[in-house]
């Protein structure tokens, strides 16, 4: 059977695809469960004054570390200490305690960047604080970070992969598995048709995304 | 706001309810109790335990595990696992035993509660087959690929070329060294002869094996510092079955000869 011939790939691409379900089911969890919990943090940071050193801290550890040892932490070092989670829920805790400290810094520059008179305006006209920040402040923060979102999307679709590290078969290690077996390299070419469709779908969408709220 | 608190409480209590897996056996009646044992093993690591066409892990020290515990009567699961993180692992009680080509080694009885060797082993040096490198010696100036974490780094390391060698490149997995091998990368792999041998048989003629080679070892089973009475279990019924000669249709099926070896 040749490397390259239509049932070897076949075969090939339906064993990968097992894979490919864990990665993209991790990719959507993960933004599932992040967005909400970056936007809960970003308003604790806003109005809840002592939060503020605890969510730096947290940010700071989670993105000035790198995403795999915080894998290998959450696998490894939290058992010693007699908490065992279950590998693919390491995966899930790991991936989105990360992505939320990107999403609330991301949020938090969105917010940063709307002029404080609108704020001020706001305010005249009798708004209370929650409701300037969820429908005037935080719709405009969202709508100007989306391309960083989108950045952010294919970041996190590459970064599956990195759950090879905690031995996970995701689409990446099936390919090491097929390649240690048969010795060749198109599985590989298999696996980068999957990351460029993904992340070819994700630019898609955004980009009706963007054109959906795009209110200024 | 205190509201938002209880969200990311709700998130941690979560995280705490699923730490309920049993904990961590460290006596073979305690693994009796739970009803199953966990074998770790790196499956890509052919023919000693890798996947088949349909996906399925099989392999020599998986059929040998499969028969052992069905002798003992119990259920075994297999968790592939990232090799270099393998004691890790065994710590954490993510897996009982490490049974996959383990070969061993004086700095690993300090992780590792190792059975009697049940296989023989050498370290290999795998290079293409035109190359002009036939000895040790000649792997002066040279790069080397070996598996991070593998018993082949230990040895490469151990001998006095190391100093010498252009670079010694650590792999994640073996099947990448030989990736670069045959790109011409690196110049020559030092490797398990158990799985440089399956690799020359499945692809003749691209690889050649040096006359020297980085000594013999054996291969043993990796339990977790402490489970002796497990190690003992599992180490009795599996040379009860190699001496009264179940095992070596088993060894038989992979290596054409029975290889195992005699207590």
């Amino acid at each position: 059977m040749s490397d390259f011939s239509p049932e070897y790939l076949l075969e090939t691409t339906s064993y990968l695809l097992d894979g490919a379900w864990f990665s993209l089911s991790l990719f959507t969890i993960t933004l599932v469960f992040s967005i909400p919990l970056s936007l809960v943090i970003a308003a604790m940071y806003r109005f809840v004054k002592a939060s503020r050193p605890v969510i730096r801290l947290y940010t700071l550890l989670f993105r000035g570390t790198p995403l795999m040892l915080q894998l290998f932490f959450i696998m490894f070092g939290l058992p010693s200490i007699g908490i065992r989670i279950d590998r693919e829920l390491v995966a899930y805790y790991g991936f989105i305690v990360n992505y939320a400290a990107y999403f609330v810094e991301i949020i938090r520059a969105g917010l940063e960047i709307i002029p404080k008179d609108q704020e001020e305006s706001a305010f005249i006209m009798g708004a209370s604080a929650p409701r300037t920040y969820w429908s005037i402040l935080m719709p405009q923060a969202l709508r100007m970070q989306v391309p960083v979102f989108t950045n952010e999307m294919i970041t996190l679709i590459k970064d599956t992969s990195l759950v090879t590290v905690i031995a996970i078969s995701d689409i990446l290690r099936r390919v090491r598995e097929v390649v240690s077996r048969d010795f060749t390299l198109s599985p590989f070419f298999l696996a980068a048709i999957f990351y460029l469709i993904v992340s070819y779908l994700i630019v898609l969408i955004m980009r009706r995304v963007e054109k959906r709220f795009d209110f200024q | 706001m205190k509201s938002y608190i209880i969200p990311s409480f709700a998130l941690a209590a979560l995280a705490l309810t699923s730490c309920g897996a049993p904990s961590t056996p460290t006596t073979w009646d305690q693994i009796e109790n739970r009803g199953y044992v966990i074998v770790g093993l790196d499956d890509t690591f052919a023919p000693m335990g890798f996947r088949n066409q349909a996906g399925e892990i099989v392999g020599f020290d998986v059929d040998l595990a499969k028969l052992v515990f069905e002798t003992l009567d119990i259920e075994v699961r297999f968790q592939p696992i990232d090799w270099s993180a393998k004691f890790l692992e065994l710590d954490s009680g993510s897996i009982d035993m490490v049974w996959n080509g383990l070969t061993i080694t004086e700095p690993r009885r300090l992780e590792t509660l190792f059975s009697d060797p049940y296989l023989a082993n050498r370290q290999i040096v795998l290079t293409k087959a035109g190359s002009t490198i036939s000895t040790i010696n000649q792997l002066a100036n040279k790069k080397v690929g070996v598996q991070l974490g593998s018993a082949s780094q230990d040895a490469v390391e151990a001998n006095q070329i190391f100093a010498l060698l252009n670079e010694l490149v650590t792999f994640d997995t073996f099947d990448l060294a030989l990736t670069d091998l045959s790109l011409d990368t690196i110049d020559a792999i030092v490797v398990d002869e158990i799985y440089g041998r399956y690799v020359m048989s499945q692809q003749p003629g691209i690889y050649k094996v040096l006359e020297e080679d980085f000594g013999d070892e054996l291969y043993g089973i990796g339990f977790r510092l402490g489970n002796t009475t497990i190690r003992d279990t599992v180490n009795d019924t599996l040379f009860d079955l190699i001496t009264s000669g179940e095992a070596t249709a088993i060894s038989e099926t992979w290596f054409a000869e029975d290889i195992l070896l005699r207590p």
